[in-house]
């Protein structure tokens, strides 16, 4: 009978481990919104939580002080980190002009030196 | 004709052809000055932070920050937005910074007219251009913070030049290059000119997403004030009420919504769960029902399903102090 009565206490238990999940769905948030007017995939289908996990590991490995880690992460939106998770490498870096600048200097010295160019008549 | 003759004739045509192609040599900011715009914008009291090697990032935005009356300068920004491996930074994160210092980040249509507004209502743009020739990129990061439509120039902060004139088609040649990128911090509640309503709220909605909800209030609330018959604003409010705990006040914001825009899936399915906690259930099953018709298949369904679980099992019956519909 005792022991009956513990299994009916372990099934309810067990029971109960699924409701947290689903409450857990809560309100459809204003961002979930705006994108639900733009995008048509279902939002809940690309995983924002792998893509944090994507973003902290490239910002460790891109240099990011480890402090400041966890701060940017959370300082990007769902759709940010989604995005920056896929193209953290090949998005446009916005840097220094100068170093630009001296990039094509040297391209011009060097085609000046194997001869393709002759720009720089005033030096011999 | 012969051979010969026929290759010449090719070649010259393709040389009219590219001559035609550039041939645009007209003025770039005087039409758009004859449509309103004074002639010439200088916002001289923008502050300058001259950069260090590669870091026009944290540069460009403590220029826009500090002209939003923001404290910060480019040293105090290099941790929150320079990416040593990439040796530079990134437009999200840009964006994200923006949000950290409570500002909004409003991301201009990407048009010449947007431009010469901003600058007309005071505020600096930031803008990504790209400088490098061919397989060089050259991502650059400036703050555009005026223009001369007589010598058809903009003037800009950048680099280590505190006052840059570039003429304007060369400005738009680096800027094309960059999609156009521009993006503007704004103290919140204040409404960028012409502004476009789904970039203001998609800007407002990453405020409250990141928990800068106080901010993204003000924000919201401008855009009801400027936008009364948009829904989007009054479900972003009921949200924020129902983050602080206000069920009254949440419900009272997604009916609003779902009044403005019957076939908000978004609004009604909210109002279900509000009215589900306020035991008002009958209720709060035709939302769910009217919801699930609207988001069925759509990007909502899951989030409607998830709902209408919660509802399934509890007995019809309304509260005392519901609302009638």
């Amino acid at each position: 009978m005792k022991n009956r009565f513990v299994v009916y206490v372990l099934c309810l238990a067990m029971l109960n481990l699924g409701s947290p999940l689903v409450a857990q769905a809560e309100l459809v948030t204003t961002l979930q919104a705006v994108e639900a007017s733009t995008r048509t995939q279902d939002l809940a289908a690309v995983n924002a939580a792998l893509a944090r996990e994507e973003v902290r590991a490239q910002f460790e490995a891109l240099g990011v002080e480890p402090a400041q880690v966890e701060s940017r992460v959370a300082a990007l939106t769902d759709s940010e980190l989604r995005t920056l998770a896929g193209q953290m490498a090949e998005m446009p870096a916005g840097a220094d002009a100068l170093a630009v600048i001296g990039i094509v200097f040297l391209v011009l010295l060097i085609l000046e030196a194997v001869g393709v160019i002759d720009v720089f008549k005033k030096f011999p | 004709m012969t051979a010969l003759g026929l290759v010449r004739a090719t070649l010259l045509g393709s040389a009219v052809l590219a001559v035609a192609g550039c041939a645009s040599h007209g003025p770039v900011l005087e039409p758009l000055v004859a449509t309103g715009y004074p002639q010439r914008v200088e916002l001289e009291a923008t502050p300058f932070f001259p950069q260090q090697q590669y870091q026009c990032g944290p540069a460009a935005l403590a220029t826009v920050l500090a002209a939003a009356a923001v404290e910060v300068t480019a040293e105090s920004l290099v941790p929150e937005v320079y990416l040593p491996g990439r040796q530079g930074s990134l437009q999200p994160e840009l964006v994200a910074t923006t949000r950290r210092h409570d500002r909004l980040p409003y991301i201009l249509p990407p048009t010449l007219d947007a431009l010469l507004g901003t600058l007309d209502a005071g505020s600096p743009v930031l803008v990504l251009q790209r400088l490098g020739a061919g397989p060089l990129p050259g991502w650059h990061y400036a703050v555009v913070v005026g223009y001369d439509a007589a010598r058809d120039q903009v003037v800009l902060r950048s680099g280590t030049d505190r006052r840059q004139e570039m003429p304007a088609r060369k400005f738009v040649a680096t800027w094309d290059r960059a999609d156009r990128w521009a993006l503007v911090a704004l103290q919140p509640g204040v409404l960028p000119p012409a502004a476009d309503f789904a970039r203001f709220m998609e800007a407002a909605a990453g405020l409250e997403a990141v928990g800068r909800r106080d901010a993204a209030a003000l924000a919201y609330e401008a855009a009801a004030r400027q936008w009364p018959t948009e829904a989007l604003p009054q479900l972003a409010l009921g949200n924020l009420a129902y983050a602080r705990g206000d069920l009254a006040a949440a419900e009272r914001g997604f009916r609003a919504a779902a009044r403005l825009d019957p076939r908000d899936a978004a609004a009604r399915n909210n109002r279900a769960e509000v009215l589900r906690q306020l035991g008002c259930v009958t209720l709060a099953r035709r939302e769910i029902e009217a919801a699930r018709a609207l988001a069925a298949g759509g990007p909502l369904a899951a989030a409607v399903e998830a709902t209408t679980g919660k509802l399934v099992a509890l007995p019809d019956s309304d509260a005392a102090g519901c609302p009638a519909d």
